[in-house]
């Protein structure tokens, strides 16, 4: 279904209506228009040539060679070192463990060093992160957002003090030895992409700040809630379907399937958004004047029943696809804006003839599988909570029984 | 015969995933944008649908004759 609303608001409900905006280059990204304390000039909400300059930087980073090195060699061990005490412990709130986790997994492709690898560090940082989310999502706050606005202004600067100069400081000095012939290994991270090419880029000092940020928030704050929808959707099939209870544990594509069908159902925002720059006209006949905002309904393109099935609001990691369609639906978007961390996070699409061996299946595949694997189950005497801070479905805690 | 293809310089915005997917097909140039692989033969229609789609930007466009495919 399609509406167009007085105030020229054009909400696009159905795939090939939402697949067709995200395409257009007369569309503007203007989903994050009341997070611009984080948001302002980051890549995701950058236009035309300036976007497709900084887009093309940035994916040297984002390649399938670099995930490789991080799927296999790097996060296994992070994730392995964070969830240690909880095991030990037998229990976790899986909401204060999927953000510190991915905050690990973040800190390391964003490029946010913590020298002193203390826990009371990594506190700061977390809390620094989650302000920044704050900020991204300000549009569903359920707070006084004026406030909060100088609150994440000052955590910005708090965050650049303590952990942003000083790894700028040390890329810069890893690039000028690089530079003067020094065997060094500089980062594969987005900091140390973005000073590579600053000539190129010529970004002044507070976009940095905003970008990395941004990569910081984006990277945890997404995976992280997929991490914990995920193993909620996961326990609720294993108690209908009790014969999968081992391919949680030892089938990483049957675990890669749970993680796009989460996405699918739970995109991180509910809709996208868009400006129009010019009259666009998509293929389906819809026409959407100059200047007016286009809502895609990710919730309900989702959910297609033409295209996911009968039971397309229904978790279903066995549901068969058409061609054509990605198992998360449009929830990592297309187009320009495509989720430049996409495959990071979700892996690579499985295909019939997939090797396992070779597969990337994600970190959030990687990290939920572990979670299974640790024992996860549900704590009888703590039933899991929503967050009332704020408009979005996210889970406020999730408490586990582990081991 | 199966489809011609062509990339759109302007709009590649370098993601990779045509190299990943088809490096016998589409190679990095210089600056790091998608190019044809000299002389490479085509695979079958399917396979090219398939590729087009994983373009993030569209920057893969396929030709039957001279009317533009649209891989959905």
């Amino acid at each position: 279904m399609t509406a167009v609303a007085e105030e020229a608001v054009v909400v696009l409900s159905r795939f090939a209506d939402a697949k067709d905006a995200y395409r257009s280059k007369d569309l503007r990204q203007s989903l994050y228009d009341e997070g611009e304390v984080v948001m302002a000039d980051v890549l995701v909400n950058l236009h035309g040539d300036e976007h497709r300059t900084r887009r093309r930087v940035e994916n040297r980073m984002f390649r399938r060679e670099v995930f490789e090195r991080y799927e296999r060699d790097l996060f296994p061990a992070v994730t392995d070192a964070t969830i240690a005490p909880y095991v030990a412990a037998g229990r976790v709130d899986l909401v204060h463990l999927g953000h510190e986790l991915m905050l690990n997994l973040a800190a390391l492709t964003a490029g946010v060093d913590r020298p002193q690898g203390t826990a009371q560090e990594t506190e700061r940082l977390y809390a620094y992160m989650m302000s920044f989310i704050e900020g991204a999502t300000l549009a569903h706050s359920t707070k006084d957002k004026t406030v909060q606005r100088g609150v994440i202004a000052q955590a910005l600067d708090d965050w650049d003090a303590e952990f942003l100069a000083p790894s700028i400081a040390h890329r810069r000095d890893l690039l000028a030895r690089e530079a003067a012939g020094e065997h060094v290994e500089v980062p594969r991270d987005v900091l140390a992409t973005l000073l590579r090419h600053a000539d190129e880029l010529t970004l002044p000092p507070e976009v940095i700040r905003r970008e990395v940020a941004f990569y910081l928030l984006a990277g945890a704050h997404t995976s992280a809630t997929a991490f914990v929808r995920s193993i909620d959707h996961i326990l609720g099939w294993i108690d209908e379907h009790p014969e999968d209870a081992t391919a949680a544990v030892d089938d990483p594509l049957f675990v890669q399937r749970c993680i796009h069908e989460t996405v699918r159902l739970n995109p991180s925002s509910p809709t996208g958004r868009r400006r129009a720059l010019a009259p666009v006209s998509l293929r389906s006949g819809i026409d959407i004047p100059e200047g007016a905002t286009v809502v895609i309904d990710l919730q309900a393109v989702n959910r297609d029943v033409t295209l996911f099935g009968a039971d397309a609001a229904a978790f279903n990691p066995r549901r068969t696809l058409p061609p054509g369609v990605a198992p998360f639906g449009l929830s990592f978007a297309a187009g320009m804006h495509v989720c430049i961390g996409q495959d990071l996070a979700a892996g690579v699409v499985q295909r019939a003839d997939t090797d396992p061996e070779s597969h990337l299946f994600g970190l959030v595949t990687g990290a939920v599988q572990q979670m299974f694997a640790a024992g996860t189950r549900r704590d009888p005497e703590n039933a899991p909570q929503r967050d009332a801070a704020t408009a979005r479905p996210y889970w406020g805690s999730y408490p586990v029984l582990l081991g | 015969m199966t489809f011609r293809i062509e990339i759109d310089r302007d709009v590649c915005i370098s993601s990779g995933k045509c190299v990943a997917d088809a490096p016998e097909l589409v190679r990095f140039d210089d600056d790091e944008l998608a190019e044809l692989v000299p002389g490479a033969v085509l695979p079958s229609e399917a396979a090219l649908l398939d590729l087009a789609r994983t373009c993030p930007s569209g920057a893969l466009r396929l030709f039957d004759g001279e009317q533009e495919v649209d891989a959905g």
